[in-house]
C-alpha cells in the first residue's frame, strides 16, 4: 500500500468512527507551536496524535506537550481504531516499516533531548553495510563499484542492501551468529565422549539461513526435532546438552524468550521472580525426553561381542589392536545418540531442594511461566493469558496431568488406559513446550528475536541485557521494543525482511556515536554504536584481502558422506558385525578425503572456481584459507579466530571483543599478518596491477579501510615508500592500515 | 534490580570491567561490588599468605597415587617396592629424585573427588568448581590478579605452560593467562619478521595513519585497545621478554634440569616467577596409564620426579623457595586395583597432592587412605579444600564471595577450608 491509499484509509476510517469518541483539535506543544491532529491513545509517556494535514499518525513525547493539553490527553479515550493506525499495513513496504522506526527512535530522542548523529557517508556505508550483511569488507571491485553507482543512484544504498541479503555471505554471517548464540561445537555429545560430530546440526542451521526459514518454525524445529543428529540436523539442539537438560533449558529460556533463570535452576532467583519450582516446572517439559538409546533398545554387550569374535577370527589381535576395538565402541556409542520421547516423565525436585512448597524427590507436573508486570495482580495476568491463544493448548495439558496426579493417587496403580493416557500425554509435551514458545502470542519470543536482531545491526539492545526482556517497560525505548516485536510478528518471523527493514532506516544509516557510553546509561539510539569486529568478521575480512569475493564460493561439505558412512541401526536386530566393521572402515576414510581437498596456494587466489570439486581449498602455513562458518567450529586453540575473540561455543554470545597481549602479538607478527604482506596475496596482486605509486596507495586503503586515503594520509605513504622503496613502503603501509583501530572497529 | 550494573548483558560488563581494570592497572571493578555483598570472614590470622607467586605442576590424566605419593605394601602395590624419602616418610619407588628433597615438601593423601571424567576433573582442580553450561569460573592465577592486581609491570601475572589454551573465566579476558605452547618455543608472536628498526617505523606509520580515528572515536574501547598495544610494544621492546627465553639459564641449572618437557617447562616456570610472573601452572600429560603402569611411570613418572626435584633445588638456590608455593594436582588418582593390561584406571574416591615451598612445613604427611589404598581413612581433603589452600598461601581472601557478570556469587575454592596444618 503506498502512502496515498494509507491516507485514504485514515480517512475512510477517521470519518467512520468520528462521531464516537474521537477529539480532533488543535493541540499546542511546550513552546505554544499549534498542531492540528487527531488524539489516538496515550501509552506510558508516548501520546499518539493523527496529523490533520498529513493523515499519519505521529508518537509524541507528553512531555513535549503544553502543560494544558498534558493534563488534557490523560483524560481523553482511546480513539476506537487506535490500534490499526499505530500499526502498520500488514503488507507495508521495507521503506514504509523503516520510516515507522525511525519515527519511534525520533520520538524517543526527542524526549530525552538528544540529537540524532549525521548521516553516514557512502564509504563509511559500504564497509559497514558488508560487515553486518555478508561478514566481511567489500574487496576493492565491490567498494569502487558502489562508490560510483552511489554517486548518481539514490537508491544504490537500498540496492545494495537486497543484494547483500541475497548473498551467500549472508548465510555464513548469520550462521556465525547463531552458532556463537546457540554454542554450535563440532562434537555435540555433552556427555564427555566427543562421540557424535556437530556437522549435521552446523549444515542444518546454514541450510536455515539459506532457504530463511521463518525463525518461529526454525526454533519449533529444534525444540521438537526426533531422531539422530545425521537424519534430522535439528536434533542437534537437544543433542548439544545431551545428559545437560537442565543447562539446556536454562539457554533455551534465555536464547529464545529472552528470560534469565540460570539462577532458579539451583535456587529461587535473587532478582526476578522466577521460583525453583517454577524452573522444574519448566522442566517437566522435557522430563520425557532422552538423548541416548539404552538397554532395552539394544544388546550393545552381544554386539560387541559379535564384532570382537569376527575381528578375532579374521586374524585381528585385539589387544594389539585397541585402536581399532575403540572405533567399534565409538560407532556404536555414536549411533547411540538419539533424541526421542518416552511414556513417563522423570521429573522430580532436586535432592537439596529446600523450599516449604515441596520435598526432594517429588515428582513434578508440567507448568509454563507467566511474566507478572510488577504493577499487576497475577490473577489479572493469568486471566489475560486464558485468552492468550499461546498458553491454550499448554492449558489443558496442566489440566489433564493435574487429572492423572489425581487418580493416581486415589488409585496407586491406575488401569492401562489411565497410564496410556498419560503416556501419550508426556510424548507429546515437547512439542507443546515447543508451540507455546514458537507462538506469535507468546508474551516474549517475537520481542526476544526482535531485540537480538535490532542489537545485531546497531551494537547494542533495547534493553540492558540482550538475554533479559523480561520487563520491557525497562528498555531504553518502550514503545519501539514493542513495536518491534509487532514487527516481528507482522513479517511472519522472516529475519531477512525484518533485517532488511532495519538496515533501511536512517536510524542505521547514521554515523556511529564517538561519545564512550557510560556504564549502564540508556541509549536512544541517535545512530549505532562503535564496535569492534567479531573474530569472525576480522577473519573473513583478512580472506578478503587474501582471496577476494571468491571466498563465498569455498565451502567444506561433508555432511552426507559423514551421515552415510556413519549411520547404523541399533535397534535392527538384524544388524550384524559385518556391517559395524564396513562402517568403520567407512568413518576412517572421511578423514583422508578431507585431507585430499586442501593444497592449493596463495597464488590461485582470485581465480574463479572453474570446477569447484577438482579445486584444491588453499592453504597459508598451515591456515586453511576459508570463511570462519567453514573452518572447525570452534577453531581450535591458538588459531586466529580464538586469538581474536571467537568464542569457546560454552556461553551463549560467549565471543570476546576485547584486546589482550597475545592478541595484539599476533596482529604484528602472526602468521595471517604474514599472509596479507606476502607478494602472492590479492591485496598485492591488485597493487601490482597499478602505474603509479598514488594509485597503488590508493587501492590500499580502498582494499583494507574502504576510503580513499586524505592528502596527509597521501604524503605519509609518499614519504614512507621513499624511506624504504616501494616495494616494502607499500607492505609497511599494508602491515600498518591492518593494525589501525579505523581497520578492527566498525564506524 | 537497582544496581545498573546487574541489568548489563555479560558481553557489555565484561568489556566494562575491562576498561575500569585497564586503568586500575588490573584492580578490577568487582572488588567495589563484593563488598557490598558480604564481607570477608579470612583464613585463621598467621595462617599462609606467604606465597608471594605460585608455580602448579597440573597432572594431566590423573596421578597414580600408589606409584607416587601413596605407596602400599599389599596386593594394590605395583611393580616397585617404596623407598625411603628424607624426613621421615615413604615413597613410591619411582621417585628417586624426590626422596633426596623429602624435608622441602608435604604430602596430602587424603585427597577425594567425585568426578572419574578427565574434563570435568581437570576443571574442578582448576576452578574449585564443577563444569557448568551456563558460566565459565576462573583459574587461580586470575582469582589472584583480581584481588590483588598485576604482579609486574609489562610481564603477565600469570602463565600457562603446555596447555593449549587459557581463560579468564567470567573476569574480563585481561586477566587470562598467557598461554605457551612449548617452553622452548617462548611467547608466541613475540618474534617480528623484520628488524627493530623497521618494526619501530611501522609502528609509528600505524599511530600516524590512525590518529584521525583516534581523535574521532574516544570510547573506552578503543583507548583499552591503544593501551594493549602500547603494552605489547613495552613488553617487546623491554629486558622482560628474556623470562620467556630459556637461552639465558647457566649451564649448571640447566643440568640440573636436563632436556625433558617437563623439566625445561619447570626451569621456564622458575625464570618467570624469579622475574615477576606470579603464577604458572607447568602441564605433564601421559597419565591416564590405563595399560602397563610400570613402563608408563618408568618415562612420565621418572620424568616428573627429575623435574619436581630440579625446581625445588634450583628455587632453594635462588632463595625463592619460601616465596613460592609449588604445587603438585591431577583430576583423580587410579584404580588400587591393577586391571588385565598391567594399567590402573581413573579413581576419584582417593589420591594425593603434593605442597611445597611457600610457607609449607617439610616431610610433613596429611591424612592416609587404607592399607590398599582404596578408601580415605583420615582428614579427607575435599577439591574445594585444596583449590582453597592454595589461595589461602597466597593470602587471597577465600570466604570473599564475587559476583559474577550473570549476577551469581563466588568464592576462591567454593567455600572450601584451607588445610591449616600444611602450613608451618
Amino acid at each position: 500500500m503506498n502512502a496515498k491509499k494509507h491516507l485514504f484509509f485514515a480517512l475512510f476510517v477517521m470519518c467512520a468512527t468520528a462521531a464516537f469518541a474521537d477529539v480532533t483539535r488543535v493541540f499546542h506543544d511546550s513552546q505554544g507551536r499549534p498542531l492540528e491532529a487527531t488524539f489516538i491513545k496515550i501509552e506510558g509517556d508516548m501520546v499518539y496524535l493523527q496529523v490533520v494535514a498529513t493523515g499519519q499518525t505521529v508518537p509524541v513525547p507528553i512531555a513535549r506537550l503544553s502543560v494544558e493539553d498534558q493534563t488534557l490527553v490523560k483524560t481523553l479515550v482511546p480513539a476506537t481504531n487506535a490500534n490499526a493506525l499505530t500499526s502498520l499495513a500488514t503488507n507495508a513496504s521495507a521503506a514504509e516499516a523503516a520510516a515507522k522506526i525511525d519515527q519511534l527512535v525520533a520520538a524517543g530522542l526527542a524526549q530525552h533531548g538528544v540529537k540524532a548523529n549525521p548521516l553516514m557517508s557512502d564509504e563509511q556505508f559500504v564497509r559497514r553495510v558488508f560487515l553486518d550483511i555478508a561478514g566481511r569488507i567489500p574487496n576493492y571491485d565491490e567498494t569502487t563499484a558502489f562508490l560510483k553507482k552511489a554517486g548518481s543512484d539514490r537508491t544504490a544504498r537500498a540496492q545494495l542492501i537486497d543484494e547483500l541479503l541475497a548473498s551467500e555471505g549472508y548465510v555464513s554471517n548469520m550462521y556465525n551468529y547463531f552458532a556463537e548464540m546457540l554454542r554450535v561445537k563440532d562434537r555435540v555429545d555433552g556427555g564427555g565422549g566427543n562421540l557424535v560430530r556437530g556437522l549435521p546440526y552446523i549444515q542444518w542451521i546454514k541450510d536455515q539461513m539459506s532457504k530463511n526459514t521463518p525463525w518461529d518454525r526454525m526454533v519449533y524445529a529444534m525444540l521438537s526435532a526426533d531422531g539422530k543428529i545425521w537424519n534430522n540436523g535439528a536434533t542437534g539442539y537437544l543433542l548439544r546438552d545431551a545428559g545437560m537438560p537442565l543447562d539446556n533449558l536454562a539457554n533455551t529460556l534465555s536464547v529464545f524468550l529472552g528470560t534469565d533463570v540460570a539462577c532458579a535452576q539451583c535456587h529461587d532467583h535473587p532478582f526476578a521472580n522466577w521460583t525453583q519450582r517454577q524452573f522444574y516446572e519448566m522442566a517437566a517439559f522435557f522430563g520425557s525426553t532422552t538423548t541416548r538409546l539404552n538397554g532395552r533398545d539394544y544388546d550393545r554387550r552381544k554386539l560387541t561381542a559379535e564384532v570382537n569374535s569376527l575381528m578375532e577370527s579374521s586374524g585381528i589381535n585385539l589387544t594389539e589392536n585397541r585402536n581399532l576395538t575403540q572405533q567399534v565402541n565409538n560407532l556404536i556409542g555414536a549411533n547411540s545418540y538419539a533424541v526421542r520421547d518416552l511414556p513417563e516423565n522423570r521429573t522430580k525436585l532436586p535432592p537439596d531442594y529446600r523450599y516449604k512448597d515441596g520435598k526432594a524427590g517429588d515428582p513434578i507436573l508440567p507448568k509454563l511461566i507467566h511474566w507478572v508486570p510488577p504493577d499487576k495482580q497475577l490473577k489479572d495476568v493469568l486471566r489475560d493469558d486464558e485468552h492468550n491463544p499461546a498458553y491454550k493448548l499448554a492449558a489443558e495439558v496442566e489440566k489433564k496431568s493435574a487429572a492423572v496426579k489425581k487418580t493416581s493417587k486415589i488409585n496407586p496403580s491406575p488401569t492401562t488406559k489411565q497410564s496410556k493416557a498419560a503416556g501419550e500425554m508426556n510424548e507429546n509435551l515437547r512439542s507443546i513446550f515447543a508451540a507455546w514458545t514458537t507462538h506469535p502470542s507468546n508474551p516474549r519470543f517475537a520481542m526476544t528475536i526482535a531485540n537480538r536482531m535490532w542489537a545485531r545491526a546497531m551494537g547494542l539492545s533495547l534493553t540492558a541485557n540482550k538475554s533479559v526482556v523480561d520487563n520491557p517497560d525497562d528498555a531504553y525505548n518502550p514503545p519501539l521494543i514493542k513495536h518491534l516485536a509487532k514487527e516481528m510478528v507482522r513479517v511472519k518471523f522472516n529475519l531477512k525482511e525484518f533485517l532488511r527493514i532495519v538496515y533501511n532506516t536512517q536510524t542505521y544509516q547514521r554515523e556511529s556515536t564517538t561519545d564512550a557510553l557510560a556504564m549502564g546509561e540508556p541509549y536512544y539510539f541517535q545512530g549505532p554504536v562503535l564496535r569492534r569486529m567479531t573474530a569472525e568478521q576480522a577473519w573473513d575480512s583478512y580472506m578478503t584481502l587474501v582471496l577476494g569475493n571468491q571466498i563465498d564460493k569455498i565451502k567444506s561439505n561433508e555432511v552426507d558422506l559423514y551421515g552415510r558412512s556413519v549411520d547404523i541401526d541399533l535397534s535392527n536386530p538384524k544388524l550384524d558385525a559385518k556391517t559395524v566393521l564396513l562402517k568403520v572402515d567407512a568413518v576412517q576414510k572421511i578423514g583422508a578425503k578431507q585431507r585430499a581437498k586442501f593444497g592449493g596456494g596463495l597464488s590461485m587466489a582470485g581465480q574463479e572456481p572453474g570446477e569447484t570439486d577438482s579445486m584444491k581449498i588453499a592453504t597459508f602455513d598451515g591456515m586453511k584459507l576459508m570463511r570462519a562458518s567453514e573452518l572447525e567450529q570452534p577453531a581450535p586453540a591458538g588459531h586466529f579466530l580464538r586469538e581474536f575473540g571467537q568464542s569457546e561455543r560454552i556461553l551463549i554470545d560467549g565471543g570476546v571483543k576485547s584486546g589482550s597481549v597475545p592478541q595484539v602479538l599476533m596482529m604484528m607478527n602472526g602468521r595471517a599478518q604474514q599472509m596479507l604482506t606476502n607478494h602472492d596475496s590479492l591485496i598485492n596482486r591488485e597493487i601490482a596491477r597499478q602505474a603509479t605509486p598514488e594509485k597503488k596507495v590508493e587501492v590500499i586503503f580502498l582494499s583494507i579501510l574502504n576510503r580513499l586515503p586524505t592528502a596527509r594520509e597521501q604524503d605519509i605513504a609518499k614519504k614512507t615508500i621513499s624511506d624504504q622503496g616501494e616495494s616494502d613502503g607499500l607492505v609497511a603501509i599494508i602491515w600498518a592500515l591492518i593494525n589501525t583501530r579505523e581497520f578492527c572497529f566498525v564506524q | 534490580m537497582s544496581n545498573p550494573f546487574l541489568k548489563l548483558d555479560p558481553a557489555s560488563r565484561r568489556e566494562f570491567m575491562l576498561g575500569t581494570a585497564r586503568t586500575a592497572l588490573g584492580v578490577s571493578v568487582l572488588s567495589h561490588f563484593d563488598r557490598a555483598f558480604g564481607a570477608s570472614a579470612p583464613v585463621p590470622s598467621g595462617v599462609g599468605g606467604k606465597a608471594k607467586s605460585v608455580i602448579y605442576l597440573y597432572m594431566a590424566g590423573g596421578m597414580t597415587h600408589i606409584d607416587t605419593w601413596d605407596p602400599k605394601t599389599g596386593d594394590t602395590k605395583g611393580a616397585k617396592d617404596a623407598i625411603k624419602a628424607k624426613g621421615g616418610f615413604e615413597l613410591g619407588g619411582y621417585m628417586t629424585e624426590m626422596a633426596k628433597v623429602g624435608d622441602k615438601f608435604s604430602i596430602v593423601r587424603s585427597m577425594s573427588s567425585k568426578t572419574g571424567v578427565h574434563e570435568a576433573g581437570t576443571y574442578v582442580m582448576h576452578t574449585g568448581y564443577d563444569p557448568r553450561g551456563t558460566i565459565v569460573h576462573p583459574t587461580l592465577g586470575s582469582w589472584a590478579q583480581h584481588f590483588l592486581g598485576r604482579s609486574h609491570k609489562t610481564l603477565p601475572s600469570s602463565v600457562v605452560i603446555g596447555a593449549g589454551e587459557a581463560n579468564a573465566g567470567f573476569f574480563p579476558p585481561a586477566l587470562a593467562p598467557v598461554p605457551i605452547s612449548s617452553p622452548d618455543a617462548g611467547l608466541q608472536n613475540a618474534h617480528s619478521t623484520v628488524d627493530e628498526d623497521t618494526f619501530k617505523k611501522r609502528i609509528s606509520l600505524m599511530n600516524e595513519f590512525d590518529s584521525a580515528f583516534r581523535e574521532k572515536f574516544k570510547s573506552g574501547d578503543v583507548k583499552a585497545y591503544t593501551e594493549f598495544y602500547d603494552e605489547t610494544m613495552n613488553l617487546l621492546t623491554s629486558s622482560d621478554l628474556q623470562a620467556f627465553s630459556l637461552s639465558g639459564v647457566d649451564s649448571a641449572t640447566k643440568d640440573l634440569y636436563g632436556t625433558g618437557g617437563f623439566s625445561r617447562g619447570c626451569m621456564l616456570a622458575s625464570r618467570l616467577v624469579q622475574s615477576g610472573v606470579r603464577f604458572v601452572e607447568v602441564r605433564l600429560g601421559g597419565w591416564d596409564m590405563h595399560a602397563g603402569v610400570d613402563q608408563a611411570m618408568g618415562r612420565t613418572g621418572a620424568e616428573m620426579d627429575k623435574g619436581f626435584a630440579a625446581l625445588i633445588t634450583d628455587l632453594k638456590n635462588k632463595g625463592l623457595l619460601d616465596s613460592t608455593l609449588i604445587v603438585m594436582g591431577s583430576e583423580f588418582g587410579r584404580t588400587p586395583r591393577i586391571n588385565e593390561n598391567g594399567g590402573r584406571d581413573h579413581y576419584p574416591k582417593a589420591y594425593s597432592t603434593v605442597f611445597a615451598g611457600g610457607g609449607i612445613k617439610g616431610g610433613y604427611v596429611h591424612g592416609s587412605t587404607d592399607k590398599d589404598g582404596k578408601e580415605v581413612t583420615d582428614k579427607q581433603v575435599t577439591v574445594q579444600d585444596f583449590i582453597a589452600t592454595v589461595g589461602a598461601a597466597m593470602g587471597l581472601p577465600i570466604a570473599q564471595a564475587v559476583m559474577s557478570p550473570s549476577g551469581r556469587p563466588f568464592t576462591v575454592g567454593d567455600k572450601g577450608k584451607a588445610i591449616t596444618e600444611l602450613f608451618a
